[in-house]
């Protein structure tokens, strides 16, 4: 799983400004300019970040556990120090080598992946931490408004111990939200919560955030969470960013082999150049990465690009069946010993040793370089 | 097979209500003999005693809780927050002091303070020829010597929970826009409070039943008054309700400490959590760090122990180095390893029925069992006194007394490791055996003991060291020229024959060093 970039559409990933000329002249609530993070054994390094935001824009940072993720949302946040390059918070520098705005002075809201609620607080007592400078009656009318929006009213009274797994994660979202922070931190928020749970907060927190206009960075290892919740994505891979698009472009033009592996079941045809055209075993596919005549390339083909039609004199041979619910996945074995997978409705059953013939019908064609190279 | 399985478990039946027998036995006859006692007796001791005791017990108390909060808090951060050269052997050297019984040390800063003594020198110095120290026979001269003796109680249980701590704590509040101090404040401290209380209570209960340092700087406490009772007057009765008010106090304080913790039960962190990172400090900070905790430290253990080393090579010492000496060697081994294996075999039974059947008469006996853990030393030899004076006076005077008083005193201390270690294993474990066609003697000796051996090793040796510094018991139960170390550290100290007293003090240190190890291993919130 550990593939590193391999290079091709990498060039308009990074620097991030022409993805603010997409949106227009937005001030930008967050920048990061090429940021990196000391190396200490215990928290992966992050090299050369760059990235920025915009206002109420839900931006998902997602890679696997030791990709640097929680430790980009830990510099934003002031806890980690920065070696190299700056991080802009709505236009004022507040970490550099030199210097390291304190967290308190920052006005970032901030959910932990175990939520962190003060045990020895109430509830309502855990909501109005952050608002000690306000008098008392405003502090509970805010408290209040805030528990009403998180659908939290009757349990102002109670200790975190006393609440459930969704529970728990309200109080902490509102005691990051009812600051008016300037941006919204979530470290892994539903990792703690069973999957049910999970995606119904899940749909929960993208509307109230699309309510209060909320911008917030989301760190997550789950690729659904980060197609569910984001406006875009960044996909990191050991410490740098390989590639930041919306969702559908990650999933569907995915810009380096990892990425391409990492959002979803995707298998890699080999094939080679020939007089303009990749050729596989699967057909031929359009030279979309101008490869020199005769080099080898992967073609990515997502399941969902194969159809599977029976067929007695076709040589691919059906191995295993997978049935989803709302779909079967085949795993198909080509006449080279190459094994692909194909999805149909679950309507359709084929049994194991099918004679099938594939039919490819992606609408994008995703070529990588023949090998991937390894985690560097 | 089944015939064999209900004796077998009979006479394990028997053996604990014999064990708890044993230990409610003599509370039960201390207590008759006080509520029997004359209601003049009672008066008198009210109206003469009893107030000044009191007061003075609960302000040494208080007095040495607040010295060790301000030593054992303190410290505890320096060496789990902030990194610097030499924090790791810091954080070992800070539990040394706990190798010092409290008579050793009370009768090092007797020299070290007393009247023309090397501090009272140095101050001359300073102040005039005139100037005089605090004595170190007075409250603060007590409070001093338990404080110093007593705070890594309190590093050592806000140590491991700050250990523990979930660093995200204070980063949220951080995010809520709290300062460092304001975290430390509204966040940090408040979830360490119950280990930090916990840590007090440890050291309340040891000032309140302590006998070595208050005899020696002559303290009036409850303790000490219990003892005096006894030798002085030879007067029971009066002892014994001294022993009860004592009882009473301890007790309270421990209520009050169950009470605390009870109501902070939930204050577990819970899940996934990160350990806070350490500050990394430059040589400024490093050089006061290192003068602080060496100041701690050499007060409280270097000092002390060097004057002992010192003592000891001196020509006086070297004199008594005789076969006497290694009698009184002999004396404290023997009595230290009978006293540790029969705390064992009588806690064994207690801890093993209260795990596996947890009905109420045997969830009592071991309830009964950790009744020692108020018991002072005096008053636990004065109940195996009495009682053994009642029944079987032929036994008085004889090494039998002093083990039963050992067992009633140091079986919580030895249960509080047994009773973890039965739990670990589940019943499973032993089922299985069954279903593998061992019997219940066979399950025993195959499975449940191997598993548990450590545990027992561990409470065996702790209640060894115990008994090995042991004072108040030995001193009134001892058969006649029966001395320990511990004895002659008393005696001679008493007598201020210092370096007469160093040998045996210092052999005390050295092999109490061992069970430090133990102590910082082990997970001091369950204690």
């Amino acid at each position: 799983m550990v593939h590193s970039p391999s290079h091709t559409a990498h060039t308009d990933t990074n620097p991030p400004d022409s993805q603010v000329d997409l949106y227009g002249p937005t001030s930008s609530i967050l920048e990061l300019r090429s940021v990196s993070c000391a190396y200490d054994l215990s928290r992966p390094a992050i090299r050369n970040i760059s990235f920025s935001i915009r206002e109420g824009e839900i931006l998902c940072l997602l890679g696997p556990s030791g990709c640097g993720k929680t430790t980009i949302l830990r510099a934003i946040a002031g806890f980690e120090p920065v070696r190299s390059g700056q991080i802009f918070l709505s236009d004022r520098l507040v970490s550099s080598c030199a210097e390291t705005v304190p967290t308190e002075e920052r006005r970032v809201g901030m959910v932990f992946q175990e939520y962190a609620l003060f045990p020895h607080l109430r509830v309502a007592d855990n909501i109005a931490f952050g608002l000690h400078q306000l008098s008392r009656a405003e502090r509970t009318s805010r408290v209040q408004e805030m528990l009403q929006l998180t659908g939290l009213e009757g349990l102002e009274r109670r200790y975190p111990h006393e609440l459930s797994g969704g529970q728990q994660q309200r109080v902490a979202l509102s005691r990051a939200l009812v600051q008016n922070p300037v941006l919204l931190l979530l470290d892994e928020p539903f990792s703690n919560l069973d999957p049910d749970m999970a995606s119904r907060m899940r749909q929960d927190l993208h509307a109230l955030l699309h309510r209060t206009k909320t911008t917030t960075i989301l760190v997550t290892h789950d690729h659904d969470e980060a197609f569910a919740m984001a406006d875009r994505i960044a996909v990191l891979n050991c410490g740098e960013i390989e590639q930041l698009d919306s969702p559908e472009l990650i999933y569907h033009l995915p810009a380096t082999w990892f990425v391409a592996d990492f959002v979803g079941q995707a298998d890699f045809i080999t094939g080679q150049i020939q007089q303009g055209v990749v050729r596989t075993e699967l057909g031929a596919f359009p030279n979309t990465i101008d490869g020199i005549e005769g080099a080898h390339v992967v073609v990515m083909i997502r399941p969902d690009d194969i159809h599977l039609i029976p067929n007695k004199s076709a040589e691919p041979r059906i191995v295993a069946r997978q049935f989803r619910g709302s779909e079967n996945l085949y795993t198909v074995q080509l006449p080279s010993g190459q094994v692909v997978h194909g999805s149909e409705s679950s309507t359709s059953v084929y049994h194991e040793g099918t004679a099938v013939e594939l039919r490819v019908s992606a609408t994008h064609t995703v070529l990588f370089s023949a090998e991937p190279p390894p985690c560097s | 097979m089944i015939a064999v399985r209900r004796s077998s478990i009979s006479a394990l039946q028997l053996a604990v209500l014999a064990s708890a027998a044993l230990i409610l036995l003599p509370l039960g006859y201390v207590t008759t003999l006080a509520l029997s006692a004359d209601p003049a007796v009672w008066q008198r001791l009210w109206a003469t005693r009893v107030p000044e005791l009191l007061l003075n017990t609960v302000s040494l108390a208080g007095a040495v809780a607040l010295l060790t909060l301000v030593l054992g808090v303190p410290t505890a951060w320096m060496v789990t927050r902030i990194e610097f050269p030499g924090r790791r052997l810091w954080e070992v050297a800070l539990v040394l002091p706990l190798a010092m019984p409290t008579y050793v040390l009370a009768y090092v800063y007797n020299y070290l303070l007393g009247f023309g003594g090397p501090v009272e020198q140095l101050w001359q110095l300073v102040a005039g020829p005139q100037a005089r120290i605090f004595s170190p026979q007075s409250f603060w001269g007590v409070t001093l010597v338990m404080a110093l003796d007593t705070f890594p109680f309190v590093y050592l249980l806000t140590r491991s929970a700050l250990l523990s701590f979930n660093g995200s704590f204070e980063e949220v509040a951080r995010t809520c826009g709290a300062s460092r101090l304001r975290t430390m404040l509204s966040v940090t401290l408040p979830l360490l409070r119950p280990s930090i209380v916990a840590g007090v209570a440890l050291v309340v209960l040891y000032v309140v039943s302590d006998f070595g340092a208050v005899s020696l700087l002559r303290y009036q406490t409850l303790t000490y008054a219990v003892f005096q009772q006894m030798t002085g007057r030879s007067d029971n009765q009066a002892a014994s309700i001294l022993s009860i008010l004592l009882v009473v106090l301890a007790l309270l304080f421990l209520l009050a400490e169950r009470w605390f913790r009870r109501k902070s039960r939930f204050y577990q962190t819970t899940g996934h959590y990160r350990a806070p990172q350490r500050i990394q400090r430059g040589w400024l900070h490093t050089g006061l760090l290192t003068v602080c905790l060496a100041t701690v430290v050499g007060l409280a253990f270097g000092i002390p122990t060097s004057l002992l080393v010192m003592w000891s090579l001196s020509q006086e010492a070297q004199a008594i180095l005789d076969t006497r000496f290694f009698g009184f060697v002999w004396n404290s081994a023997l009595l230290s390893s009978l006293a540790a294996t029969a705390a064992v075999l009588v806690g064994l039974p207690l801890a093993y029925l209260a795990s596996r059947k947890p009905t109420w008469l045997n969830l009592g006996c071991l309830q009964a069992a950790y009744a020692g853990y108020v018991l002072p030393g005096p008053v636990a030899a004065l109940a195996v006194l009495v009682l053994f004076l009642k029944i079987m006076p032929f036994f008085y005077g004889t090494v039998l007394v002093l083990v039963v008083a050992y067992v009633l005193h140091f079986l919580p201390a030895g249960l509080q490791s047994l009773e973890p270690s039965i739990q670990q294993i589940t019943p499973n474990l032993e089922e299985v055996a069954r279903t593998l066609g061992l019997g219940v003697q066979e399950t025993w000796r195959r499975v449940t003991l191997p598993l548990i051996r450590n545990g027992v090793i561990v409470a065996w040796v702790l209640i060894f060291l115990q008994t090995m510094k042991e004072l108040p018991a030995t001193l009134l139960l001892r058969p006649v020229g029966f001395d320990t170390l511990a004895i002659r550290v008393w005696l001679e100290a008493s007598e201020e024959y210092y370096q007469l007293a160093a040998p045996s003090a210092l052999l005390i240190v050295l092999v109490g060093l061992p069970a430090l190890l133990l102590l910082l291993s082990r997970d001091w919130r369950a204690a």
